[in-house]
């Protein structure tokens, strides 16, 4: 399975969100977008998923225009994990992650989950360590609990392409990487191809195969983290002075921001 | 300073005297329930039990009733009528007067404007709150509510004293006994006939004990179905109205009504009433209107409940 | 709570049915006039075809009056129920209510129309009643429209923009009326089930099946949608589709019932919210159980409206503001 995007320009309100950017997922391989806010980061992966329509430009999904397939057959394909969920109405978590398995019920709109369906939502409860809380209502659960049922969700549809959108945003120190270890996992297990947009750099560097570095919709640069991640190239985009070394541990290139304090010098009236 | 301390005090008194002095002025104009027509007035109850003063001469009226324009004009008073509701239009010549709004929402402005001695009112309009605005006008304000015929007599009485046509009020009240009482002797030795008042079909409303038709319908030699029940204008239940097997049904149709409730409903359709053809249809506007016609409407009841009591 | 199986929902259901089937057949022998209770229930299980020793009145009263009103409390009850249930998961919110989002005063004025207008022929009345809802739906989409989407709170907010609007011009169709005819549409107003017709009482328990059904079939969906629309398309729904499908199922629902029987309040705020309490958020259960439930809720409201002053009537938007109001104020306490 694949998902490209080709020459890919969204524009919407007079703006353009996205200009002109190709990619393209790889079995078994992460892919991170990293970029500056109003990159089109975000936008880039709902285009991607079909949500959003590009202005010109092609999404094709393994090999096919996307606009080809119904909802459900995307969702087969493409599972989409999110920042953060809604929870107005009590549900519980083995209920929340089922809801990933409703992409394929044979009756689209009713139906009951068979017991396929629930080995599913069993195993994958046990992957992201959270078959204690299936009972529990979500909205009982933590910041980071709550994400990881996001996570599982997404595994229940057992798409083989996964998007995920800002997952560590609300997350402390130790589930940010739990939960890029998953995906890693996935990819590296089911060969599953994952696209993450993050705002984390490092975790990008330590986890990403490629890298896609966007700024006002562009793609400024892609490729492996090394080539990608280097002083002159960030500090362009993000208009910061940044230091570059490797990581203790990985060795994977480590970005670490300079922010100097301004100095604001009376006598000669300069900074 | 010296000067300073007494200067403050005195003044201070001044503006306590002075504001004292406005705040009596203010509350002695603001105060309600004076009735303060100048000149010689007197005293009359009304049916809601107030004691109203009443100029001694009056000659700017306005009816918020329909009932009410009526017995202005039964009583001769029709060109000291200024004011009307929309649903006035009774007789012919009360169409020339200015409308101040329909019977259950009537504009305060131009029944101000129009500057009434009196405002003839009905409780059946539900018009107790608008009563005390007015009078904080200075208009006095005169409420009928009739619950059977000897009260609509009593209220032409009234209304003719008011308008000062007392004679000529007496003398209408005098030849509506008189109508009355000869229904009344034409159907004494018939046996009463069960009717049902239907005021509106769909949903059912009927005559109850306070409304002034059921003593109508009494005299005219009927027994109303819904005589004992509670209220004027009750919403009655479909099965209670079956199970009365009435003999005979009026219904109020035509007149302001129009063509509605000409149709008995649904419920009553197997009654004894409608199998023997005993539904009678009677202008709305001689049961409705607690008025002279209501006499009219008498007559027709009796007519159609026992024609063989007038020779027909 | 576990989660929501075929067997659960089957078995919740045969309980509130056999209670509805019950209260058909307790509240068909309470009423103004007093029938004989044993030969009531013996001419009630011959389906009519034997008088089992009534008099004709009062098998009158009991097949021609009586239940019918029955029958159509009950579709009218599970009618707002339902569209209620689905409104709160279409829209997110638990406070989305057909009278709330103005749809029920959509409905109330196109049956005015068809009142005014075509005051006999009565078909007229359910198709503008519907058609009056669909407009009002449709004022509140547009009203709500905004940058971030039709919101749940926007969405709200515009209901009762459109509400109040339309009781505005439902006051000023009724002051226009003639004073005996403003007396009946109060009534009608506030719910009156006594105009049972003959003709409408067919169309209007086929449209609440129809309805309940169809709202049914996307249970599932809806309880997708009931978590956010974006993640509702992530997951395969065709969100676009199955809100137009609510929306007009909802607004059909609505339409039937207050043309039939004017604005009955709280059924679809306070039944559903019952159903989830007890059953869950799934809404395989809960929009069944909300369309049984609200059906038993209208035919209690509407047995008490007609027999507690007897032989006078009230109407049974009253009594359901009097038990829905209460109940609303202590579920709002606890959630």
């Amino acid at each position: 399975m694949s998902l490209e995007g080709h020459n890919i320009t969204v524009a919407y309100d007079h703006r353009i969100a996205v200009a002109d950017v190709t990619l393209s997922l790889k079995e078994g391989e992460i892919t991170a977008i990293i970029g500056p806010n109003g990159a089109g980061k975000s936008t880039l992966l709902r285009t991607l998923n079909g949500q959003l329509s590009q202005s010109s430009g092609a999404v094709l999904l393994d090999g096919e225009p996307i606009e080809r397939f119904n909802r459900r057959n995307i969702s087969r394909r493409i599972a989409v994990v999110a920042q953060e969920a809604e929870l107005r109405f009590p549900v519980t978590v083995l209920e929340f992650v089922l809801g990933g398995r409703f992409a394929w019920a044979t009756h689209s709109g009713w139906g009951w989950e068979t017991d396929r369906d629930l080995n599913v939502a069993e195993s994958v409860l046990r992957e992201t360590e959270m078959s204690s809380l299936s009972t529990r209502l979500m909205s009982e659960l933590s910041g980071g609990e709550r994400q990881r049922a996001l996570m599982a969700r997404a595994l229940a549809t057992e798409a083989p392409i996964l998007l995920l959108d800002e997952p560590t945003a609300n997350l402390d120190l130790s589930h940010q990487a739990t939960l890029l270890s998953l995906v890693r996992a996935r990819c590296d297990q089911h060969r599953a191809a994952a696209l993450v947009v993050t705002h984390d750099i490092n975790l990008a560097s330590e986890f990403a195969d490629n890298i896609l570095l966007m700024k006002q919709g562009r793609t400024v640069n892609s490729g492996r983290p090394a080539e990608v991640l280097t002083p002159e190239i960030l500090q362009d985009v993000f208009e910061i002075r940044v230091l570059v070394d490797a990581h203790p541990v990985t060795g994977g290139p480590r970005v670490t921001p300079v922010h100097e304090p301004i100095r604001v010098n009376r006598d000669r009236g300069s900074v | 300073m010296i000067y300073y301390g007494r200067s403050v005090r005195t003044l201070r008194n001044q503006f306590v005297w002075i504001a004292v002095v406005v705040c009596l002025a203010l509350f002695s104009a603001c105060n309600p329930g004076r009735t303060a027509n100048v000149g010689p007035s007197r005293e009359i109850t009304d049916d809601a039990g107030r004691r109203v003063s009443i100029p001694a001469k009056v000659d700017r009226v306005v009816s918020l009733a329909p009932n009410l324009t009526e017995i202005v004009f039964a009583v001769g008073a029709g060109n000291r009528l200024v004011g009307r509701t929309s649903y006035c239009d009774y007789p012919p010549e009360a169409k020339a007067i200015a409308e101040v709004g329909d019977t259950i929402h009537p504009n305060l402005e131009p029944i101000i404007a129009l500057k009434p001695q009196v405002v003839l009112v009905s409780t059946a309009s539900q018009l107790e709150v608008f009563t005390q605005q007015l009078q904080g006008q200075n208009i006095a304000v005169f409420v009928t509510d009739p619950h059977d015929l000897e009260g609509v007599f009593r209220s032409i009485e009234q209304i003719g004293e008011i308008v000062g046509e007392k004679d000529r009020a007496n003398q209408l009240v005098q030849k509506l006994r008189e109508r009355t009482n000869a229904v009344e002797q034409a159907v004494k030795q018939k046996p009463p006939v069960r009717v049902f008042y239907q005021a509106s079909g769909e949903p059912l409303y009927t005559a109850g004990r306070d409304s002034f038709v059921t003593d109508l319908m009494r005299r005219a030699g009927a027994t109303s179905v819904t005589a004992g029940v509670p209220g004027a204008w009750p919403k009655y239940s479909n099965e209670s109205a079956l199970a009365a097997r009435p003999e005979a049904i009026i219904l109020p149709t035509g007149g302001s009504m129009g063509a509605a409730n000409a149709t008995v409903v649904e419920a009553l359709r197997q009654s004894p009433a409608v199998l023997n053809g005993r539904v009678y249809k009677i202008n709305d506007d001689h049961l409705a209107r607690p008025g002279p016609r209501l006499v009219d409407g008498l007559e027709e009841m009796a007519h159609a409940l026992h024609p063989d009591a007038f020779g027909r | 709570m576990n989660r929501v199986t075929l067997r659960k929902t089957i078995v919740a259901c045969a309980v509130l049915a056999a209670a509805l089937l019950l209260a058909i057949v307790l509240m068909s022998l309470l009423g103004s006039e007093p029938l004989p209770v044993r030969a009531s229930l013996c001419a009630l299980a011959s389906f009519g075809t034997s008088p089992c020793g009534l008099t004709q009145d009062q098998f009158a009263i009991l097949f021609q009056i009586r239940l019918p009103r029955i029958l159509l409390a009950a579709a009218v009850g599970g009618s707002l129920a339902t569209a209620g249930a689905g409104y709160q998961a279409l829209l997110r919110n638990p406070l989305a209510e057909p009278y709330l989002l103005g749809i029920s005063n959509g409905a109330a004025v196109g049956t005015m129309i068809a009142l005014v207008f075509f005051g006999t022929i009565e078909w007229t009345r359910p198709i503008l009643a519907f058609s009056g809802a669909l407009v009002a739906t449709f004022a509140v989409y547009r009203l709500a429209r905004g940058r971030a989407g039709a919101t749940p709170e926007r969405l709200i907010l515009a209901g009762v923009i459109v509400t109040t609007f339309l009781s505005s011009v439902i006051v000023f169709v009724t002051v226009l009326m003639d004073a005996t005819r403003i007396r009946s549409f109060t009534f009608w107003l506030l719910g009156d089930l006594s105009g049972t017709s003959k003709a409408l009482l067919p169309l209007t328990i086929v449209i609440t099946i129809a309805g309940v059904l169809a709202l049914t079939l996307h249970a599932r969906s809806l309880n997708l949608l009931m978590l956010g629309e974006r993640d509702a398309f992530d997951l395969g729904v065709e969100v676009g589709r199955v809100r137009i499908v609510v929306f007009l199922v909802a607004s059909l629902l609505v339409g039937s019932s207050v043309a039939a029987s004017g604005s009955v309040g709280y059924v679809g705020l306070v039944v559903p919210h019952l159903a989830r309490l007890s059953l869950g958020s799934d809404n395989r259960i809960s929009i069944p159980a909300a369309a049984l439930g609200g059906a038993l809720f209208v035919i209690v409201a509407d047995t008490v409206a007609r027999t507690i002053i007897a032989p006078r009537e009230l109407p049974v938007g009253a009594i359901t503001a009097l038990i829905g109001a209460p109940l609303f104020i202590y579920l709002l306490k606890r959630a």
